[in-house]
């Protein structure tokens, strides 16, 4: 179903992927990136999943739950919260714009 | 990829990552990678992030050491070989753009010369708001592409070389800073008359004025300071038939860049007019400019004009094939001294054959040599639907009265566009049939 925008999907921010991914609870590394492959068709590689990651937590947008683990699941924080919510609502700016466009044609 | 080879590589390509970062996440990323089905995408992903993760002060605290520099080498190597193979077909294709224009789907549309500096700024094809590229015509034989920018089509360069202006997808006028010509730069738009029929631009000879001429009416423009022009007077062009009769074959009418043209001198400013005159204006003021003369009507859609050295002749050629030389030492009172018509049966091929019968409407360009002894005269024709096109050039010597002696025609198959003649040394540019570059033909 997603392999037509598996192209556009690409370019797709992995941070937002990411961080959408952890509102719907902690996960580790691998289930992230089957998760993210689940909603947005998009397949995310390890090195581009950890390189998101690692800024991420960073920032402190995500941290991680528990040290010592091979298998560490990460979870979203409060600020991480708050930027995920300020991306979709621009996202859905952006929408509803392409939606109007759309469907009333080019240059409306 | 063979799937253990990129499951090797992917775990070599972990360990590739700084200390620090194999500490944090080389355990969990190893993991992951045992999950995961690793194909050439998971090594270019995990060399991307090595490659990153060494280049990010946050995860850079190891010392240097000659290992690590051995490594770090090797990594690099690593990473760049598929990534040079992959880029080639790129890296080849800038290349060819050096050498070939890369927004040309027809021949050369249009040039603006300066002599003085040896710039040349060139568009193709019918891409109106394309790309514009910058040359260094310092040896014609050798032109050295400086730079491009997306400027629409290019109409004159000033006489100093410092500002082309353009006339972009919208009609308007854009000036362009290209004194740097290595790094162009817009610096103002002239927004008059959007949607007109714009017939040409010419810059005065001592660069002060721009003027630009739409179907029946020009604007003289102060350009001294090119960021800000200040338009100085708009002249009412005597139209026949009028813009509503023109409207509908609008599409008959194009673009000519020779329409329009200042005497050498700077007094005078000549534009093809509507379709069939051209007339003649006293700018010596440009505030307060005046029409001098009407030439009388040469009979067809005039479609290039040229001044003399002296600026005491002017040569005006029409769509027929027709040349008219016109005395313009009295500028307000015209005489023509010289007609040769039919040019276009003349054009020939090699053989003598005559071209030709189906053909698509000529181009034409023309020009006095700079001692004013010869007025040179290039038709393109083309067979339509065909792509042979056919240059021919004619000769004439001009006499000190403007009257013009024995002509001496020589086909060459030059180009399948838009003739030009450049000024100083005389050349002829155009596109060869089917080819997205532009030629220099010397002239004798």
């Amino acid at each position: 179903m997603h392999g037509k925008f598996d192209d556009l999907g690409r370019f797709a921010d992995p941070s937002v992927l990411i961080l959408t991914s952890l509102a719907g609870g902690p996960k580790h590394g691998y289930a992230i990136m089957t998760d993210v492959a689940g909603f947005s068709g998009v397949r995310m590689e390890p090195g581009t999943l950890y390189g998101a990651l690692s800024r991420l937590e960073r920032r402190g947008w995500v941290r991680p739950l528990s040290a010592g683990e091979r298998r560490r699941p990460y979870e979203i924080t409060g600020a991480g919260q708050e930027v995920l919510a300020g991306q979709v609502t621009a996202m859905q700016q952006i929408v509803a714009v392409a939606r109007l466009r759309a469907a009333t044609g080019w240059g409306a | 990829m063979r799937p253990p080879l990129a499951g090797w590589l992917s775990r070599v390509l972990v360990g590739w990552h700084p200390r620090r970062w194999r500490q944090r996440y080389g355990e969990e990323m190893l993991d992951v990678l045992d999950q995961h089905h690793p194909t050439a995408r998971t090594v270019a992903s995990l060399g991307a992030s090595a490659l990153g993760a060494h280049l990010d002060p946050g995860w850079r605290t190891d010392r240097l050491s000659l290992s690590r520099l051995r490594r770090a080498a090797l990594m690099s190597a690593v990473i760049a070989a598929p990534l040079a193979l992959l880029l080639a077909p790129v890296g080849y294709g800038a290349w060819q753009d050096d050498h070939w224009h890369p927004a040309a789907d027809e021949g050369l549309l249009s040039v603006a010369f300066s002599a003085r500096t040896a710039v040349m700024v060139t568009a193709f094809g019918q891409a109106v708001d394309g790309t514009d590229v910058v040359w260094d015509v310092s040896d014609l034989g050798r032109p050295r592409r400086l730079s491009q920018f997306e400027g629409g089509q290019p109409t004159a360069l000033s006489p100093d070389g410092r500002t082309v202006a353009t006339v972009a997808f919208s009609g308007r006028t854009a000036l362009w800073d290209v004194a740097d010509p290595r790094h162009p730069a817009m610096i103002a738009t002239l927004s008059v008359s959007d949607g007109d029929l714009l017939r040409g631009q010419a810059f005065s000879p001592d660069g002060q004025i721009l003027a630009v001429a739409y179907y029946d009416r020009v604007f003289l423009w102060d350009v001294a300071s090119p960021a800000r022009p200040r338009l100085l007077r708009s002249l009412d062009l005597p139209v026949t038939p009028t813009p509503q009769a023109l409207a509908g074959a609008s599409d008959q009418v194009p673009f000519s860049p020779q329409d329009i043209a200042f005497s050498p001198g700077g007094s005078i400013l000549a534009i093809a007019t509507g379709t069939d005159q051209v007339t003649l204006w006293n700018v010596t003021d440009p505030a307060r400019a005046y029409r001098l003369a009407t030439l009388a009507s040469p009979g067809d859609l005039t479609q290039a004009l040229a001044f003399s050295p002296r600026g005491n002749l002017l040569a005006v050629l029409t769509s027929d094939g027709t040349v008219l030389v016109y005395s313009v030492a009295d500028p307000a009172r015209p005489a023509r001294t010289a007609t040769v018509r039919g040019l276009l049966a003349r054009a020939l091929y090699p053989d003598g054959q005559v071209l030709c019968n189906g053909c698509n409407p000529a181009s034409y360009a023309v020009a006095f040599s700079p001692d004013g002894h010869t007025l040179t005269v290039v038709v393109d024709r083309e067979e339509m639907n065909a792509n042979s096109g056919r240059d021919t050039i004619f000769d004439w010597h001009v006499t000190s009265s403007g009257t013009l002696g024995g002509a001496t025609a020589a086909g060459r198959d030059v180009a399948d566009s838009q003739p030009f003649i450049t000024p100083g040394d005389r050349a002829v540019l155009g596109s060869p049939s089917d080819s997205h570059a532009w030629h220099a033909w010397a002239l004798p």
